[in-house]
């Protein structure tokens, strides 16, 4: 182990690199519009990172990111592009608003628990089936099927929450009112719920997947030679229903998270897009799943520090938004130059 | 009479991943002839061709046109230049018509001059006798009408050449005699024609001069003229040589007489389709023996692709069936057959026979994965694929850096001894071996070659497709040839001759 090469540490590099060439450009802009970018970014970090309730902020943030990027990393890697994270997010959460309350009358609490990630889980993989199957059978390209998909399912969500499973006890248009007890429990001594074990768990566990397994073998070939894997006599189409399914799962896990620890109800204008953010996340990460875990912790303090400093400085929340994206910009480019 | 000439490529070479494609090739083109590129599939013939039409650039070599050095840097640069190719996969845009497929890319202004355009197609058309309605949309037409369109697209942009690319090969008969005739035509009114080719009597109906490739290397260009007075049999004869090198008088004795035996495999008037959707093969009929190499090879790589394919099940039978072990395995899928025995090396070592990107240790299961010891449980144990592919790169002469390499890092031939080791590693029943050894370089190919006749007398079933006669004869029990989807003969290889092979190789009987 002594000679810890310094190609393996170049990835690294480069997604470091990347991030500080957005920062930089973040502040050029924010000199543009007239602000202070060093206040900005003190302020940020300060925020976000130098006080407890920061640090706590952030550390919840990252659950649904991990789970999500957990999902992409499979179908990632075996070269299917899910860019519809949203919409199984969306099912996965809406049908947890709706069954928990129900559930957690019905079930002893463990079992309920169970039985609600699981419902979340299905949701989000029946929200990618028609994708999935659609390109196994047909070759339809899958990064505008789940996109579309992606659409319907914010459309779904609004109009299933202000009709059919709407609690009709409250005014906003919402589901119950999950009760305390039945919430996600969290980690002993700490406000954080466990959905970040979950994560934690979700993203070492696909990464072993991929890396050490005949299924992420076959992915790995799939992406690396799709030719190559159809000679061999692997299976493309069950393969590409496989991993599409299991980043479908992973996104409807983290929806049921979010609503059972977080949100106690789904509402019909609640998105957060994690998605925007796991998408470039989990390719800054160059596939590798510990690479996941510091950089989902960047971009959920960007997130959690960007809103905070919104409120001081005016400067608007989306304004991390452009960090993200510059920083895949950045990275591409980084890519390129680096060929 | 002496023509001006047009373009002169002079030692031009190309290579690819492990492939010399071109080795140092002169070519000449003079005005107002009809050029044929004579030579067998992976002769080199389609790389120069793709050289001249600005779709590769050389490694070394120059280009002359006129009577400047030129640089075609893309197919852009060759059209300026007066040159077009029709490929044999069409470049049309199918939602579009006619007229419009040849106004693209010479638009000019903001608006279409729709009838300006209309009425030079229509002189083209007439003078060459390309007749087809400029209103039609491509999808709608023929092969044989798209193949007029992108001849005629290139005459809309005032190209003084053409190159086809084996135009006749998507053609029925009556169609390819039509199109040589308007090859006549045009060069009756001054344009030059290159003619790539594998077919023998086609080069030798239409051509002024004849160039001959064999294995990357001009092996000779002969004019139209000399080969008249020659006569038919003996040009034949003379191009035959050149396109096959010498051909061995007599059997070497060295192939050992074939065990009586049942078939380990046979194909009952097994019939296939091919990529597009036509009949690639038809009525094949064979068997192959245990301990027998059954050599066979043709000039059309597609066809010998699919026969390689519809016995390693990357292809399905449209008719017909084909027994292993007495077992009916038309219907099964790849890896019910590799499970049964049967290994395919594919000829596309790169493409399709391996992934570059991933390590040796990876490459070396890419079909057995799933088996113990290299997985359980569907668990990968990495430390038993190492040790494998340790042992192939020592057994087999590999040379690469360590199972961890990337086989990206490897040459040609370390790739295709992978490939083999891999392929025989798992002690298949039959190997069917698609040109193991083209494009390697002579000690490979030599150790390749030993390796499948050992493998022979080992009892293994062996199918070996080549287009490489020496390899044909020195290597197989029995020969067959493949000439427009079928076998024609499949013979002793005591009772035929080398000659007799190449003559049903071009359809000559």
């Amino acid at each position: 182990m002594k000679n810890i090469n310094l190609n393996a540490l170049k990835p690294a590099a480069l997604s470091i690199v990347s991030i500080l060439f957005s920062l930089i450009t973040g502040g050029i802009i924010l000199l543009i519009i007239g602000k202070d970018p060093l206040h900005y970014f003190s302020l940020l970090f300060a925020r976000g990172l130098g006080t407890s309730l920061g640090v706590t902020e952030t550390i919840i943030k990252m659950a649904p990111l991990m789970i999500i990027s957990a999902g992409l990393l499979s179908c990632f890697s075996a070269g299917l592009w899910n860019i519809g994270v949203e919409g199984q997010f969306l099912i996965g959460a809406m049908l947890t608003g709706w069954a928990a309350p129900m559930l957690s009358a019905a079930l002893p609490y463990p079992i309920y628990l169970i039985a609600v990630l699981l419902l979340g889980i299905t949701g989000g993989m029946v929200w990618i089936l028609i994708p999935a199957v659609l390109k196994a059978r047909a070759d339809l390209n899958e990064i505008i099927t789940t996109l579309m998909m992606s659409w319907v399912a914010i459309n779904l969500v609004t109009w299933l929450v202000k009709g059919p499973i709407n609690d009709l006890a409250t005014v906003p248009a919402q589901t119950k009112l999950i009760p305390l007890i039945y919430r996600m429990p969290p980690i002993p001594f700490t406000r954080i719920h466990i959905g970040l074990i979950i994560g934690l768990i979700s993203l070492l566990a696909t990464h072993w997947m991929i890396k050490r397994t005949t299924l992420g073998y076959q992915f790995r070939v799939m992406l690396a030679n799709k030719k190559a894997a159809r000679h061999a006599g692997m299976n493309v189409a069950r393969l590409t229903v496989y991993g599409l399914l299991i980043s479908g799962g992973f996104a409807g896990l983290a929806g049921a998270c979010d609503v059972l620890a977080i949100k106690g109800l789904f509402q019909g204008n609640w998105n957060p897009q994690y998605g925007m953010t796991a998408i470039p996340l989990v390719f800054l990460a160059r596939l590798n799943g510990w690479a996941v875990i510091p950089l989902s912790f960047f971009f959920s303090f960007l997130a959690v520090g960007g809103e905070f400093v919104a409120r001081d400085l005016d400067v608007p929340a989306f304004f991390v938004h452009v960090l993200e994206g510059m920083t895949l910009l950045f990275f591409a480019a980084s890519e390129y130059f680096e060929k | 009479m002496k023509n001006k000439l047009l373009i002169k490529m002079i030692g031009i070479t190309k290579s690819f991943t492990g492939v010399v494609a071109n080795d140092d090739v002169d070519f000449d083109l003079h005005a107002a002839e009809i050029h044929s590129l004579l030579g067998e599939n992976g002769a080199g013939k389609t790389t120069l061709m793709n050289i001249l039409a600005g779709m590769y650039q050389p490694d070394k070599g120059t280009i002359i046109a006129g009577a400047q050095t030129v640089q075609i840097r893309s197919p852009r640069d060759s059209l300026k230049l007066g040159i077009g190719m029709v490929y044999q996969h069409f470049t049309l845009i199918p939602n579009l018509t006619v007229l419009e497929n040849l106004m693209l890319g010479f638009e000019g202004g903001l608006f279409l001059d729709l009838k300006k355009a209309e009425r030079k197609l229509n002189q083209i058309s007439v003078a060459y006798g390309l007749s087809i309605d400029p209103h039609r949309m491509i999808r709608e037409l023929s092969v044989a009408e798209r193949q007029r369109t992108e001849i005629l697209k290139i005459l809309y942009h005032d190209s003084d050449v053409l190159i086809l690319d084996e135009p006749a090969s998507v053609l029925a008969p009556v169609e390819a005699e039509a199109l040589y005739h308007t090859l006549t035509l045009l060069r009756d009114a001054g344009k030059s024609v290159i003619l790539i080719t594998h077919n023998l009597n086609e080069a030798l109906a239409v051509s002024d001069r004849i160039t001959i490739m064999k294995s990357g290397r001009k092996a000779a260009e002969l004019s139209g003229g000399m080969l008249a007075a020659m006569g038919a049999s003996a040009a034949s004869d003379k191009i035959l040589g050149l396109m096959f090198g010498a051909i061995p008088a007599t059997a070497p004795p060295e192939v050992a007489p074939v065990l009586e035996d049942d078939p380990l495999l046979e194909l009952k008037d097994v019939a296939v389709l091919n990529d597009r959707g036509q009949i690639g093969l038809k009525h094949i009929s064979f068997g192959i023996r245990k301990g027998e190499i059954v050599g066979i090879t043709g000039v059309s790589g597609e066809d010998q692709r699919l026969l390689a394919e519809i016995i390693g099940g990357q292809k399905r039978a449209s008719a017909g069936s084909l027994l292993y072990c007495g077992r009916d395995i038309t219907r099964l899928d790849i890896a019910s057959r590799f499970e049964l025995g049967i290994s395919h090396i594919t000829a596309d070592r790169i493409n399709e026979g391996c992934v570059l990107d991933m390590a040796l240790s990876e490459n070396s299961i890419l079909q057995s994965y799933y088996r113990p010891p290299f997985s359980r449980y569907g668990i990968l144990n990495q430390s038993r694929i190492k040790s494998f592919t340790d042992d192939l790169i020592r057994r087999f002469g590999i040379r690469a850096i360590g199972p961890d390499a990337p086989v990206r890092t490897l040459s040609g031939g370390n790739i295709q001894k992978l490939l083999l080791a891999r392929g025989l590693s798992g002690r298949p029943g039959l190997i069917i071996c698609n040109s193991p050894t083209y494009g390697l370089d002579a000690k490979t190919v030599r150790f390749i070659q030993d390796l499948l006749k050992e493998e022979s007398r080992r009892g293994t079933a062996v199918l070996l497709i080549t287009a490489d006669l020496d390899e044909l004869f020195s290597c197989s029990n029995r020969i067959g040839v493949l000439f427009n989807g079928e076998i024609v003969g499949l013979m002793d290889r005591c009772h035929v001759t080398a000659e007799k092979v190449a003559k049903l190789m071009l359809g000559l009987s």
